[in-house]
């Protein structure tokens, strides 16, 4: 068990190293760095006319959007291209036959490349959500100038020595505290990781059996958008009656069946609109993306293992 | 190397995929189940993508509802459409894209509260000064639409997020402000002061109306309850400054109302 551990994290510790120094991956992390950074520069295209308050809850959502949204593009976009070449590459350069002629089995040698693949996302999304992290320090500052604007124009000259007035702005300041240092932010990015890591399992399975990378980015492209639907498709399957149709009734169910439901993992959207949600809740779904991504890693190893090479 | 598969091989790797998927299958389907029932308790899920609202959104913006970048397309249509419309004084579109981005993010309170107050006081306030409308009635009549209007996205913004102080006490402003019903804003202003993290002041609110709307009663019951809960250290504290507004209302109150000086606050 251990020998077989070691061989799969030597294989994944290479694949990151190999991902790296890919010109490609690293283009689309600076770029997921840069626009990460610059969602404090969309969050100044505000409302015209709104009043301070107003303006910073405006920016506030504007900043965690768009960060979050940047996190989960440029993931989705490493996540894809890391894992869609990661066969067809070895294959192309014959790496794979020495690697398999030495005492490694195919599924340590799928895993090991898998787990290089986490790596790869684990460190992309460290760095922006770092960078994320510094917008929102950034956007702190602004709420606390915006705050002390207002009382320092609207209010008496002495607004400080009035315990109501110096409470309320303690509570104003809080709340800006509250908005941006919200440990829900934790929830959402661990959401976005295992939307990125499910992302990859499926790249993987459908690399296991594809000839080509550009196959395996198409189909699984396509599988993250109907993902997104699969919600639907199983209230339609699920409710079907006399009037479904035999073929609605399987295409739905092929889909109810087979694609994992991705839009469950919009509720990131509602972290980020400050809605709580509870952890029960978000672990549920991590462990619904653990369990599905195991489910894919096997079926994986199963095609691979068969796979003529 | 690489050559076709024998039959038997192949037929053997189909039977153990489709093995493990059958075992899978109803696992998945339960489980999703499960997560979409507790996301509907959660008021998640409150977003279809219909065919009317792919319309409005075009095919590019409904790829990205579909990948899963809602609130991205909530606010770009937000920042630039939106403040398009705004700035070319298109009302009516502008009416639509807000409902268009308060479809996509019903949670999101910033849409409502700021939807809101673009059609009941800059649309309204536009349309009351329209030049181009030379009937004065016609004009009020435009500017009342609006207010009309920028309530209904509060009254919809407060079902969504019936926990948002910020949605009712606007709510409040709007009917004190802009419709001057008073008896209305104090029954929205109580409401907001009765929700966790709003400001302390909206307490003080629904007195206030009361008094706008000429009810002394009310207003003066609302006063004392205000005073019943404050604690003796704070009482204490509101007598030592030198004209506290509200304990000047309530004596005056009690006057006016002719309180019996055994049931006043303040008999002296």
């Amino acid at each position: 068990m251990i020998p077989s551990l070691f061989r799969i994290f030597v294989i994944g510790r290479n694949t990151l190293i190999e991902a790296v120094r890919q010109k490609v991956l690293s283009v689309l992390l600076i770029f997921g760095l840069i626009l990460v950074g610059s969602s404090v520069y969309v969050s100044t295209i505000a409302t015209p006319g709104l009043d301070a308050a107003g303006l910073f809850d405006e920016q506030i959502k504007f900043v965690k959007d768009f960060g979050c949204g940047a996190i989960e593009l440029f993931g989705f976009a490493i996540a894809l291209l890391s894992t869609a070449q990661l066969i067809p590459q070895e294959l192309h350069n014959r790496t794979v036959y020495t690697i398999l002629a030495k005492p490694v089995r195919r599924a340590e040698f799928l895993l090991g490349k898998f787990f290089g693949v986490i790596l790869l996302l684990a460190l992309a999304v460290m760095l922006m959500t770092l960078a994320f992290a510094a917008s929102l320090y950034w956007q702190e500052t602004v709420g606390f100038n915006y705050v002390r604007d207002i009382y320092d124009q609207h209010m008496p000259a002495n607004w400080q020595n009035n315990p109501q007035m110096a409470a309320q702005y303690h509570h104003d300041i809080q709340d800006i505290v509250n908005k941006v240092q919200d440990p829900q932010l934790i929830k959402a990015i661990l959401l976005l990781f295992a939307k990125m890591v499910m992302t990859a399992g499926i790249a993987l399975l459908i690399s296991t059996f594809a000839t080509s990378s550009i196959f395996t980015i198409i189909t699984t492209f396509m599988i993250y958008l109907i993902g997104h639907m699969e919600g639907m498709a199983r209230e339609v399957w699920l409710a079907r009656g006399a009037e479904t149709s035999i073929w609605q009734s399987g295409l739905t169910g092929l889909i109810s069946l087979l694609i994992p439901d991705l839009n469950s993992f919009t509720i990131v959207d509602e972290i980020l609109a400050g809605n709580h949600v509870p952890w029960a809740h978000t672990l549920n779904l991590l462990g619904y993306a653990e369990v599905y991504l195991v489910v894919l890693l096997a079926v994986s190893i199963i095609i691979f293992d068969f796979r003529e090479i | 190397m690489s050559s076709t598969l024998p039959l038997s091989r192949r037929l053997r790797r189909a039977a153990w995929v489709a093995l493990f998927l059958g075992l899978w299958a109803p696992f998945k389907i339960a489980w999703e189940q499960k997560i979409a029932h507790e996301q509907d308790f959660l008021r998640y899920q409150s977003v279809t993508i219909t065919r009317e609202l792919r319309d409005q959104l075009g095919q590019g913006l409904t790829i990205g509802v579909l990948g899963g970048m809602r609130s991205i397309v909530a606010d770009f249509i937000w920042v630039v459409n939106v403040t398009q419309a705004w700035e070319d004084e298109q009302w009516f579109k502008m009416d639509g894209l807000i409902n268009l981005c308060t479809s996509l993010q019903p949670r999101a309170v910033t849409f409502w509260d700021v939807g809101g107050w673009q059609l009941a006081w800059n649309t309204s306030v536009s349309a009351a000064h329209d030049l181009k409308q030379p009937d004065v009635l016609r004009r009020l009549r435009a500017s009342r639409f609006w207010i009309d209007k920028g309530l209904e996205i509060y009254q919809r913004g407060i079902e969504n997020n019936p926990q948002s102080w910020r949605l009712w006490a606007h709510t409040g402003l709007l009917y004190q402000q802009r419709l001057q019903d008073y008896r209305t804003a104090a029954y929205y202003y109580q409401k907001t002061s009765e929700l966790p993290d709003a400001p302390v002041f909206y307490e003080r609110f629904p007195a206030l109306m009361y008094g706008l709307a000429g009810d002394d009663q009310a207003a003066y019951a609302a006063w004392a309850a205000l005073w019943q809960r404050l604690t003796p250290e704070q009482r204490t504290q509101m007598e030592h400054i030198p004209t506290p507004p509200d304990l000047v209302k309530i004596r005056h109150l009690e006057q006016k109302l002719f309180i019996p000086k055994e049931k006043r606050i303040f008999p002296k």
